[in-house]
């Protein structure tokens, strides 16, 4: 794990707060996913997926959790599967629904041993060339530990992106966490940026507190 | 006279197809919003042996592909691709265009 952090911290220059990736977890038929972040004090996660269709992936990831209380750590290597449930392909607007779940192995500083870690979640989202909205529901689920969190996007787009020129947006978040990680809601306002198959973002919470995310598609 | 206008009329025959030959097939497809989703179709259009170059515009909801000389792709074979690329093909059409034509017009 420190060799993960020494690896993600070389790739993103910005100390973040917890933030889960928040782009689509299924790139294209046979295509191959690689997401970073850091979350400096709280989250850092390494996900790397395969889709042999577009409608389905699966791959492997780890999430290493630093509690609230500043001494609790907790680290769940998984396996997963993500799907699309549902897309809808309007002329000028794209909708998808997107469903995962996995199994994992959990460790803690807080209990000896290893523990059976499950996750699952949903994502609903709306896109424009304009505008893009999502909404995500995420569960981390261990004998000792179950972390819930809960995430709206909204973006704007300055101007309309086309298919080989650089995508620019601005994007207002929202997040709920269950206690042990956070209290209460927290805010980001985030900037993104892709280009081909490379997708990066940063922001700053109401904590004041910088997010980052990476993302390579290839 | 009679065996000329045949022989005439057997070449007309064998050379109009190659003069009709399409350059470039254009699709008109829908849920093209995102440069970052929509790579895969073009990784996809590309693997068509007849492919000779690809263009895809988010603002014209357009995939166009230029065929290699005397080579096509189907209707059918397209839409499929289409599709399995996650989506929808509305519309097809094929001309004489050039990609480089297509590509001008797209940009502007």
């Amino acid at each position: 794990m420190k060799i993960l952090k020494q690896a993600i911290a070389c790739c993103l220059f910005f100390a973040v707060g917890f933030q889960q990736a928040e782009a689509k977890p299924i790139s294209f038929a046979k295509g191959s996913t690689v997401m970073l972040e850091y979350g400096g004090g709280t989250m850092i996660e390494a996900q790397a997926f395969y889709a042999p269709k577009y409608w389905w992936s699966a791959g492997v990831g780890a999430i290493e959790f630093d509690l609230a209380d500043n001494s609790t750590q907790e680290r769940v290597t998984y396996v997963r599967f993500n799907g699309l449930a549902k897309r809808w392909n309007l002329p000028a607007a794209q909708a998808n629904v997107f469903v995962w779940g996995g199994v994992g192995q959990a460790r803690s500083n807080a209990f000896s041993g290893s523990e059976m870690a499950w996750n699952y979640g949903a994502q609903i989202d709306y896109e424009t060339r304009r505008v893009y909205s999502s909404l995500r529901t995420d569960w981390q689920d261990a004998d000792s530990f179950k972390h819930h969190t809960n995430t709206l996007q909204l973006g704007l787009a300055p101007y309309e992106h086309d298919y080989d020129t650089l995508a620019t947006w601005v994007v207002l978040q929202a997040r709920t966490y269950d206690r042990p990680l956070y209290d209460g809601v927290e805010t980001a306002l985030l900037l993104r940026f892709f280009k081909n198959g490379t997708w990066v973002e940063a922001g700053i919470t109401n904590d004041k507190k910088l997010q980052a995310m990476a993302m390579f598609n290839f | 006279m009679k065996t000329v206008s045949k022989f005439v009329l057997a070449i007309t025959f064998l050379v109009l197809p190659v003069f009709a030959q399409a350059k470039t097939i254009e699709m008109e497809v829908n849920g093209l919003v995102c440069a970052f989703c929509a790579q895969g179709i073009e990784k996809t259009m590309r693997k068509f042996p007849a492919t000779e170059d690809v263009v895809v515009s988010l603002e014209n909801k357009l995939v166009a592909i230029s065929l290699k000389n005397g080579q096509d792709i189907s209707d059918t074979q397209l839409k499929k691709a289409i599709t399995d690329a996650g989506y929808t093909m509305v519309g097809i059409k094929r001309s004489e265009k050039t990609i480089g034509d297509i590509r001008t017009k797209v940009k502007s």
